[in-house]
């Protein structure tokens, strides 16, 4: 198992740097200027003060150099000092980071909580109508814009019924570990990220669920007289899981990479909004560490899915 | 001035709606507390104010810095200017400089500027606000490499030899040996926009916490990463710092010992919200006190009754410059008659009406009616009233004429433009959008092209030619100095590697000598009434060349709170009065 995860580590490494090239490549070859963009606001600001900018961060080298600069302090855990902050970009989105990772942490669980269930009720009670709601919903969640359903959200819950605020992380003067404020403030946001995992998961869980009910070990274990419960909970349930699994590699990031839009829509001060808002003024540094933080977090998710299979399955043996 | 590119940025942050590029002109507006009492408080007057409470500003960009020198966006500059004072403020309503933390007076030549602070400006940590902070906020600009304010000071004597480290000390910068809030700053020049450059900037920074940054032996990083940047506890202004969550809320709290007499409210918080969608639903729902709405949310906003709506016009205007040197239309649009045509032929009531729902007053020039540089005699401006056959005549007497396809053309060139707008600004778009469809009605074979901001900019600073027309707005200052965008050095040049503006190609001498004699007086004259009479000169034959179609200057839509007193934005500053702010229980 350690040579797995050091080997699986060691692979990621010219992944990450693929990655590293690809948008180091991307930012600075798309259009616009960001020491132009950054000095605008400038009254009489002259081309040679606008030359000393850009030394200074380092922008007037050819870019292979800019890379190999970047590279080398990388390695060193050094992201540059962002252009707009003048502050290290790396700590600026871990500072960032936590606000985005508790949303998606709070949906990841809804869509299992929610999804898995209901993809299993779905397969139990096959051809019922609670089967074919699950079986509309499957289809709904995926088909419903987020952004969309977040507005109607607001528009209920907050401003019309006024049950819960539309907008931020905390109520403005509330204490950070005020845990109550935070939930509500989390509920919407959390349930419009998690909508799609939901109709994924309930649909996966169902066709699964089906298939492994009517598998040989299945029949075995009701022949030796096994209570409907622990059948379907423990022999059966466990091997519809395995595609679950597969599913959530990844999850962390794409939940993460997803926010965007749920963050602009409740105004969630999250990574997205934040690395977005450095995609759009060109500071270069932020979205670099943006990027890389977003491809570690892949990376370690693929590689906790892959541990969490042999969890579940056993017939599968890391090496 | 500053190009605004409406909706995002932090200047940053944009997309979903629209932002400010960068921001405050020079840094220069700050809160800036008002000598007299509001003027409009007329109404709540009568009531005793509450002390106590909380303002929450809604904000699209969250902030930067708030070091003051190192200020460049509006965001960074509403917090620091609340927490920093300035030294001369400038009228809320009017933008002509005024006394505030000091008082001022400028010698007979022109030259010399003789500063006093007053006597009860106190930093927050109970030492007095004296001259050498001053000096000490001019070192850490010439000091740092990440300041945009150098040009700030060029003409003061010295400052370049300092800044270029051949000198210790600024000559021209005095210190009065028997009062240490007196001091004297000298100019190499006589230079119009020096006082409000030098002086209305809360560029004053704390020598007891700043002193350890700049001396002979600093490097620039020791100022421009100085952790107080971030968390700056020593200050002037009528609030101090709490806390900044990134992404989310910057809160002050009220300054009790402010020289101008403490706030009322007890915090004022900054809160960044996404877009003007957030805006909206937080004035409806209370979790915002006050903030500015988009002109379409302004009739939903009316059917509530918890809040308040003051309009005022904008520092500011959008407009689509014609860029008379470009590949395909240059030709075209070199021709004053053409682009005459091209005033006449918009509607531009009919284009206020559908692009910003009548929330704007069309403009022909470019000050604006709100800066004093304005001419005060519209009379001798040609307001282009919409006349389609006028614009018919002026197309036809420079030659062009409708072919058999009803596109017009001359020498065998069709008449074709390409309107270019960043996108994302949906008011943009449509602008764009409207104009190609009523330019089409005259023959022109137009259409829009929305692009990205940041190419957008590269390309028009930079001299490339491959724009015909774009739609961009610009933020105007307190300090009308045109120079940095209509002056004939002002115009890219890609030979002798110049960027700038002057991305119409236009230029004209009387028009440079009027910037010139409004910048740098050959007779010394700094006066508002000399400096009027070249902008006058100066507007003039913008309104008669037209290398902009002026566009209009849109309404400023400030929502608050009805339990929010004394709150009365005008276009040179929302918070001049914060501290007579109070909010009724």
């Amino acid at each position: 198992m350690r040579t797995f995860i050091l080997r699986r580590l060691i692979y990621a490494i010219p992944t990450l740097i693929g990655v590293s090239i690809i948008t180091f490549a991307i930012v600075r070859l798309s259009p616009g200027d960001p020491i132009r963009l950054y000095t605008f606001g400038a009254r009489d600001i002259t081309n040679e003060d606008i030359e000393a900018l850009r030394r200074v961060y380092g922008l007037d080298k050819a870019m292979p150099l800019q890379y190999i600069d970047w590279l080398s302090r990388v390695v060193r855990l050094d992201f540059g000092q962002s252009f707009i902050y003048h502050k290290d970009a790396g700590s600026l989105i871990l500072e960032i980071l936590p606000n985005t990772l508790q949303l998606a942490v709070v949906s990841l669980v809804l869509q299992i909580l929610i999804g898995v269930p209901l993809g299993v009720v779905a397969a139990l009670k096959r051809g019922s109508w609670v089967d074919g709601l699950v079986r509309v919903f499957g289809v709904a969640g995926h088909a419903i814009p987020a952004f969309w359903l977040g507005l109607v959200l607001i528009i209920v819950f907050a401003v019309q019924l006024r049950l819960l605020p539309s907008q931020g992380m905390l109520t403005v003067g509330r204490d950070q570990w005020d845990l109550f404020d935070r939930l509500k403030h989390m509920l919407l946001p959390a349930f419009v990220l998690s909508l799609t995992g939901i109709a994924n998961y309930s649909r996966i869980l169902r066709t699964e669920t089906l298939d492994v009910l009517g598998q040989d070990f299945v029949r075995t274990a009701h022949a030796k007289g096994l209570h409907e419960r622990t059948v379907v909970f423990v022999h059966a349930l466990r091997n519809a899981l395995i595609p679950v699994v597969t599913a959530l590699g990844g999850i962390l990031a794409a939940l993460v990479g997803g926010a965007l839009v749920v963050e602009t829509v409740f105004s969630w001060p999250g990574i997205g909004r934040f690395t977005f808002a450095a995609a759009i003024a060109k500071d270069y540094p932020i979205i670099q560490a943006g990027t890389m933080i977003a491809s570690v977090l892949l990376v370690v998710s693929y590689l906790l899915r892959d541990i969490a299979y042999a969890v579940v399955d056993p017939r599968i043996k890391v090496r | 001035m500053t190009m605004t590119q409406a909706r995002t940025r932090r200047a940053l942050m944009a997309v979903f709606a629209a932002s400010v590029l960068v921001a405050t002109a020079c840094g220069q507006g700050g809160p800036s507390a008002s000598q007299e009492p509001a003027a409009s408080a007329s109404a709540a007057a009568s009531e005793k104010p509450q002390d106590g409470g909380r303002v929450i500003e809604a904000t699209i960009s969250d902030i930067a810095t708030m070091q003051p020198i190192l200020v460049n966006d509006t965001a960074s500059g509403r917090v620091t200017g609340l927490l920093y004072d300035v030294l001369i403020q400038v009228d809320a309503k009017t933008g002509e400089p005024k006394p505030n933390l000091a008082t001022f007076s400028v010698s007979q030549d022109g030259l010399t500027y003789t500063f006093e602070i007053n006597a009860k400006a106190n930093w927050s940590d109970g030492k007095p606000v004296i001259a050498q902070d001053y000096l000490t906020g001019v070192q850490a600009v010439g000091k740092s490499a990440k300041t945009v304010r150098k040009s700030s000071y060029q003409d003061v004597q010295g400052f370049n030899d300092y800044k270029d480290g051949k000198a210790q000390t600024i000559e021209g910068i005095k210190i009065d040996s028997s009062n240490p809030k007196k001091f004297t700053v000298t100019m190499a020049k006589v230079s119009c926009p020096a006082l409000l450059d030098i002086a209305n900037t809360y560029r004053i920074l704390p020598t007891h916490v700043f002193g350890k940054y700049l001396t002979a032996t600093s490097k620039p990083e020791d100022i421009d990463n100085a952790p107080e940047n971030t968390n700056p506890q020593v200050v002037d202004g009528p609030f101090t710092f709490s806390e900044w969550r990134k992404g989310d809320q910057v809160i002050l709290k009220k300054n009790p010992n402010y020289w101008n007499g403490a706030p009322h409210l007890d915090e004022y918080v900054y809160k960044v919200v996404a877009n003007t969608a957030a805006v909206t639903a937080g004035l409806k729902t209370g979790e915002i006190t006050f903030g500015t709405i988009a002109a379409r949310d302004l009739a939903d906003m009316q059917t509530v009754d918890s809040v308040k709506i003051t309009k005022y016009p904008s520092l500011g205007y959008t407009f689509i410059g014609w860029d008379t040197q470009s590949n395909v239309a240059g030709v075209a649009l070199a021709d004053k008659r053409v682009r005459q045509a091209l005033a006449y032929g918009l509607d531009m009531d009919a284009v206020i009406k559908a692009v910003v729902f009548n929330e704007a007053v069309a403009h022909v020039a470019h000050h604006v009616a709100v800066q004093w540089a304005y001419p005060q005699d519209t009379s001798a401006l040609n307001p282009y009233k919409f006349d389609k056959a006028k614009a018919q005549s002026l197309l036809t007497e420079a030659g062009w004429v409708k072919g058999a396809d009803g596109i017009l053309a001359k020498d065998g060139k069709k008449f074709t433009l390409t309107i270019s707008t960043n996108s994302g600004n949906t008011e943009r778009e449509t602008l764009a959008q409207v104009a190609a469809d009523q330019y089409k009605q005259l023959g022109i074979d137009a259409k829009a092209a929305p692009e990205a901001f940041q190419g957008l900019v590269t390309k028009l600073t930079s001299g490339d030619k491959t724009l015909d027309a774009t739609i961009i707005g610009w933020s105007l200052g307190s300090e009308p100095d045109p120079y940095q965008i209509w002056h004939s050095s002002q115009i890219p040049d890609p030979a002798k590697n110049v960027t700038g503006f002057g991305f119409t190609y236009f230029k004209d001498p009387a028009m440079d000598k009027a910037i010139e004699e409004g910048r740098n007086p050959s007779n010394g004259d700094c006066s508002l009434a000399a400096r009027r009479k070249n902008y006058d000169t100066f507007n003039k034959v913008l309104n008669e060349q037209q290398p902009y179609n002026f566009g209009y200057v849109p309404n400023v839509l400030a929502v608050s709170s009805k339990t929010l007193q004394n709150f009365n934005p005008a276009p040179f500053s929302t918070v001049y009065n914060v501290q007579d702010w109070w909010i009724k229980k």
